[in-house]
């Protein structure tokens, strides 16, 4: 079948909400950089692509009471650009968001869309991850609800999200500005590049201790995924040389990476191992 | 289905069911019917002017501006958003138009390149595009203007990274991204950036064509809309080796709106080949790699020809597959061809199983090399099969004219030689087919052979109707002709004062499943193989291997960056061994004036040295480098292509002149300014007074092809032996107007003048006039050439290299030893020109090439599992981006070739070869380590850290 869908064009949530509930076959269409991929190789399955390019209230940023939401169709160009998130979250979006594709890509494409596309490699959720971020879902049967984004993540490709159900926001608690951020992602170029490995982490000291630790990585199992179990090793303990390799190396032995033809699972494996190391020893040095 | 929406869709048509026939054809009955009836009406801004278009949803942003508002400024190189050249302004920002649906544009604001600048009227982007020489093939250009110009509005002070970045989604095979931040640079500072001199030879000359390619007007081949005009589609084989047992189109034909299906077994077909004849245009008997056409489908839309072509039901019997060359050549290996040794073949050689051609040369003795010795290296080096990554995909157009004959226009670097494959292949006479060479959006040596024209002439004949094809890029990257994958193992015997006493060298290339350019490849490996050193004792052997995987060819320098890796590598490996720098070693052993190559060819002209001095300068070699940071060297040397050509220049009516040549430009320029500068030269006038004629193979007199660094060599000698022939004429004509012996005249400029009186003039406006309209008729210089290589005492298929062409290529690197990255810090490349006729253009092929060559170093490989290709995307097959590209510094030495008015020499192919050794050498530096293949990922050179440590 050679793409034969309606195409509808909602001004508001609650109309898109409307139009995605009128068949299971209904497909939100946010940045496109996705589903024109898709429908370039392969006749898309859908009856009725929902456009949500002008509904404004997926696109703001806003900050209160320290929490951020980040609306789902906020483009990686606007979140690039943005400055109010203080240096903690600037430390992770801004270099993973320059890192993200190209500047052509990065002007359609949203977070929204890189989530529900759940690949493994989506440059947006290690950082998201790192920052315990909710995400927030609504259709007109069930209405709004919000799921931690490691439950939204079920597979490969494969997602929380309902038959109907639109993204609408990303929330999570404003972190404060002292506290320490990494991000690196791994790629075969300087630009547009797929990751082969990224590493999100987040670390609060105090008093020399770790209080809260988080690493994220990026293209090292089947979906993004918090190495919680090396952020336990770290819970509650100074940042020594041997703290952080044993973190590394059990992060590393929690990746599940496979072998494909952007690299092989053990490069990926020891790659997990050594940018963790990398970055701890990186926040370690932050004054 | 045929559900109707409520609320905001309600008012659009439901779908039409169609009861009674079966599910397939019921639903694209409904899809084709639908397809004209579902449009929706789409109102925008385009280019300042408000616009509608009648759109189906499914259509996207670049199908509304090329096909329903006849905007083919943006291109389609990929349609996944992974090359840019589709790059259009939506509300000021800049975006791949295939990476939305044209619907999203509803009152928005579109700026596609038509809407930036005329001819004329150029917009400061546009115009320092052209004049720094920002533009070759032009294919990525609209883009690339439209990315700067979406730069510049919003930050009209950017740094170079700035720059660089904007760019980076835009890729650019051609320039080598350096004079395209030139041209911003030029834009930010209102400065035009180089001054065109003219084009007398030796200055900097803008190309004629800059002006329609800057402003997206230049035609590509798909962008040629003839009408009543149905779209191909391919069959092509799942299997990489399997028996056809039958046929059956019934389902596909049934569709409506498909239109005809062809297969091997509907015609006769010839075999085909370059030096070799040895394939047909569809698989008749059995498929011979995944992707083998077995038959050609056409239908009213694109995507019908595709939904056509996968109904084609082909009966297979699978059959054991070959992949790797030296298991092909085990006595029980499936055979790729039963009989390889039956092929036409003009050259003698050993062959048959799947050894589709060896080479053998001996040159001293290598026995008594080894023995005088005081040590032995051995290496071996591998390289993958590369694509050659024109941003373009191969399409082409046929139409059957009124006699009969047929019309195909084509994005080809070969018209002649096109038509005369299409005649061997159709079994047809040469004059059935007229060639019509459109704009080209970058060859590279993969527009040298047919490609899509058979089918699309067959198609055009069987439905009466034109037919256009065009590959998808996920096609195109599993298309032929590759880059041969090579095996070149190397035993050498140095002295320990670095003197090379012995080289044995084994050459494997991996040809896939057709010879196409493969012994060709191999012969010239054979004479690179030494490289520009001395060596007296050399044993060599070279074979080409089919295998069941695509097939490979004549991709830009065939077998030059994977010899100048092999050699290069291996060379920093010997002078390791005998603990001399990379450049004392070099310098020792580079050849000089008197030099004898392994055929026993004389050289003179050589600059080997100088180049190496220049880079080794240029990088500062001597200064100790910090730790993880390491520099490379590499040289190579290359033909200047001959081949016959011919050249006609006319004069007009008004005293200026038509250039009629049968060469194409394939983007570097050639044709557009060094071979106008020459013939421009040859007649004594400037280049503006010149026209180049655009016409075709029935127009246009014959010409080799734009391959094998010909064109300023032979081309442009050929343009300026016509000219001088057209001087004489005008100067005897000039004799009968002033009354005076030609021999005293002399022509300058616009007119005939006395040498020792130029106030007595006669303008060649008045001498053409008074031909053209009183007596005598039009002038015409001729120029018929063919020079041929110089014979050499060792027999080889090549007879000696035309006017060699030497370089020297120098890079410094930082190497991340824990993760495997590599940053190019910075770049030089010095190539012997012989004479530079248009520097912007020597430049230009000298930045594009060494950023291809980086890429075959550090990144593009096509990865194939059982003979698939796993990676068939610009995604996942990398070009170097503006922003990977290091600064560089382009030396031009200019040392005459004895041939030619000028001494030029060829620059096309050479600069692509030695960054695959420059950079693994500056990597041995940085690390430490042993390199042995490419590309050099992160992940492969955490390996050769590994390798290390162990």
């Amino acid at each position: 079948m050679i793409n034969d869908f309606e195409f509808a064009q909602p001004r508001a949530v609650p109309e898109a909400l409307k139009l995605l509930a009128e068949t299971e076959r209904s497909l939100p269409l946010a940045g496109g950089t996705n589903v024109l991929v898709n429908m370039k190789r392969a006749p898309l399955e859908t009856e009725l692509v929902v456009d949500l390019s002008r509904l404004e209230e997926l696109q703001g940023i806003a900050v209160d009471n320290g929490k951020i939401r980040l609306g789902a169709a906020v483009t990686f160009a606007q979140l690039l650009e943005w400055r109010a998130g203080g240096a903690a979250v600037e430390g992770l979006f801004a270099p993973m968001c320059a890192a993200f594709a190209g500047p052509l890509i990065r002007n359609l494409a949203t977070l929204g869309g890189n989530l529900c596309d759940a690949s493994a490699a989506a440059d947006a959720s290690p950082p998201l991850l790192a920052l315990d971020a909710m995400v927030e879902l609504d259709s007109a049967a069930d209405g709004p609800r919000a799921l931690p984004l490691p439950e939204f993540f079920q597979g490969v490709r494969k997602t929380a999200r309902r038959p109907g159900e639109l993204m609408t926001g990303i929330a999570f608690p404003r972190p404060h500005d002292q506290e320490r951020r990494y991000y690196y992602k791994l790629g075969k170029r300087k630009a547009d590049a797929i990751s082969i490995v990224s590493v999100a982490m987040t670390l609060r000291l105090e008093q020399g201790k770790v209080e809260r630790a988080r690493i994220a990585l990026g293209a090292v199992a089947p979906v993004a995924m918090r190495a919680v179990e090396a952020e336990s090793v770290l819970q509650g303990e100074p940042l020594s040389d041997g703290a952080i390799a044993t973190a590394a190396t059990v992060a590393a032995k929690e990746a599940r990476p496979i072998d494909d033809f952007r690299a092989g699972g053990a490069y990926r494996r020891r790659m997990v191992e050594t940018l963790v190391k990398r970055g701890l020893n990186e926040m370690r040095e932050v004054p | 289905m045929g559900r109707r929406f409520r609320g905001i869709v309600s008012h659009l048509t439901p779908r039409a069911g169609a009861p009674g026939q079966t599910p397939a054809v019921a639903l694209n009955q409904a899809a084709w019917d639908n397809a004209a009836m579902k449009k929706q009406r789409l109102r925008f801004t385009l280019n300042g002017h408000a616009e509608s278009a009648e759109v189906a949803p499914r259509d996207r942003l670049l199908d509304a501006l090329r096909v329903n508002l006849g905007l083919t400024g943006a291109k389609e190189g990929c349609g996944t958003g992974d090359c840019g050249s589709c790059t259009v302004l939506v509300d000021g920002k800049a975006v791949n138009s295939c990476m939305m649906l044209a619907l999203q544009a509803e009152g928005r604001e579109v700026l596609t390149i038509e809407g930036l600048g005329k001819p004329g009227d150029l917009h400061p982007v546009q115009q320092a595009l052209a004049e720094c020489g920002g533009i070759q093939c032009g294919f990525c250009t609209p883009g690339m203007a439209l990315s700067l110009k979406g730069l510049l509005d919003r930050n009209p002070h950017p740094e170079e990274a700035d720059i660089r970045v904007a760019i980076s989604s835009n890729l650019c095979r051609c320039t080598g991204y350096g004079k395209i931040i030139d041209a911003a640079k030029a834009v930010i500072e209102g400065t035009a950036a180089r001054a065109n001199g003219g084009g007398a030879v030796g200055t900097r000359m803008t190309r004629v064509d800059a002006a329609e390619k800057v402003t997206g007007r230049a035609l590509y081949a798909e962008d040629i809309q003839l009408p009543r005009m149905l779209y191909g589609a391919l069959v092509r084989s799942p299997h990489a080796h399997g028996q056809i047992r039958a046929i059956d189109a019934s389902a596909a034909l049934s569709l409506p709106g498909v239109k005809a299906v062809v297969t091997g077994g509907d015609l006769e077909m010839g075999y085909f080949g370059y030096e070799l004849q040895d394939q047909r245009v569809f698989a008749l008997d059995k498929a011979r790699f995944r992707g083998d056409p077995i038959a050609a489908v056409a239908a009213e839309t694109p995507d019908l020809a595709r939904e056509a072509a996968s109904l084609v039901k082909v009966e297979w019997q699978t059959l054991p597959a070959v992949f790797d060359p030296e298991e092909a050549l085990a006595a029980d290996a499936p055979l790729v061809h039963e009989d390889a040794a039956a092929y036409k073949l003009d050259w003698e050689t050993e062959r048959g199983g799947n050894l589709c051609y060896r080479i053998q040369l001996e040159d001293g003795d290598v026995e008594k090399g080894f023995a005088e010795a005081e040590r032995i290296v051995e290496g071996t080096y591998h390289t993958p099969v590369a694509h050659a990554g024109a941003i373009e995909p191969h399409s082409a157009t046929a139409m059957v004219e009124a006699s009969g004959r047929i019309a195909i226009w084509t994005s080809t670097q070969k018209p002649f030689g096109l038509r005369a494959y299409l005649a061997q292949a159709l079994k047809r006479p040469v004059s059935d087919f007229k060639i019509v060479p459109t704009h080209i959006g970058g060859g590279f040596g993969g527009k040298l052979f047919p490609c899509l024209e058979p089918y699309a002439a067959l198609l055009a004949e069987r439905c009466g109707r034109p037919v256009q094809m065009t590959l998808t890029r996920d096609e195109e990257m599993a298309s032929p002709l590759l880059r041969h994958p090579s095996k070149v193992a190397f035993k050498t015997g140095v002295k320990k004062d670095g003197t090379l006493t012995a080289q044995q060298i084994r050459i494997l290339f991996n040809t896939g499943a057709y010879g196409a350019y493969g012994p060709n490849t191999a012969a010239l490996a054979s004479l690179m193989a030494t490289g520009p050193y001395r060596c007296p004792n050399v044993a060599l052997t070279g074979s080409v291997i089919y295998t069941n995987t695509v097939p490979n060819g004549s991709i830009r320098c065939p077998s030059g960056p994977q010899m100048a890796f092999a050699v290069e590598t291996h060379l920093d490996k010997v002078a390791r061994a005998v603990g001399m720098d990379s450049l004392a070693f070099r310098l020792k052993n580079a050849w000089e004036d008197g030099a004898t190559t392994c055929t026993g060819q004389q050289l003179d002209s050589v600059s080997v040295k100088e180049c190496l001095q220049r880079v080794a300068d240029s990088v500062e070699w001597d200064k100790p480098r910090p730790a993880g940071v390491g520099k490379g060297l590499a040289c190579n040397w290359w033909v200047s292509g001959t081949w016959g050509t011919s050249t006609l220049i006319e004069t007009n009516e008004d005293g200026t002149f038509r250039l009629i040549s049968g060469g194409v430009d394939m983007g570097t320029g050639a044709m557009t300014t060094s071979v106008l500068q020459m013939a421009a030269a040859g007649l004594g006038v400037p280049p503006v007074s010149m026209q180049i004629a655009r016409g075709d193979t029935d127009t246009l007199p014959w010409d080799h092809g734009h391959g094998g660094s010909r064109m300023t060599f032979t081309v442009a000698r050929s343009a300026y032996e016509a000219g001088q022939d057209l001087r004489r004429q005008l100067l005897e004509e000039g004799a009968r107007h002033l009354g005076a012996p030609a021999a005293a005249l002399t022509l300058d400029g616009d007119q005939v003048f006395l040498r020792d009186d130029p106030s007595r003039a006669v303008s060649l406006a008045k001498i053409c006039h008074d031909r053209h309209k009183k007596h005598g008729g039009p002038l015409i210089g001729v120029s018929s050439l063919l020079d041929e290589d110089p014979p050499t005492p060792k027999a080889h298929p090549i007879p000696g290299i035309s006017a060699p062409s030497f370089c020297a290529h120098a890079v410094e690197l930082a190497a991340d030893a824990d993760t495997g990255e590599v940053a190019l810090r910075r770049y030089a490349a010095a190539h012997d020109v012989g004479k530079a006729v248009n520097p912007t253009g020597c430049e230009g092929q000298i930045e594009g090439g060494v950023a291809m060559g980086l890429g075959l170093a550090l990144m593009e490989e096509l990865r194939e599992a059982d003979g698939k290709v796993l990676n068939p995307s610009f995604a996942d097959y990398l070009l170097l981006t503006a922003e990977d590209m290091p600064p560089m510094e382009t030396i031009l030495v200019e040392q005459p070739a004895t041939a030619g008015p000028v001494g030029a020499k060829g620059v096309g192919e050479p600069p692509i070869a030695p960054p695959t050794g420059a950079v693994a050498n500056a990597l041995a530096d940085a690390l430490n380590v042993d390199v042995s293949r490419l590309p050099l990922t992160p992940e492969e050179v955490s390996k050769l850290v590994e390798e290390r440590e162990a």
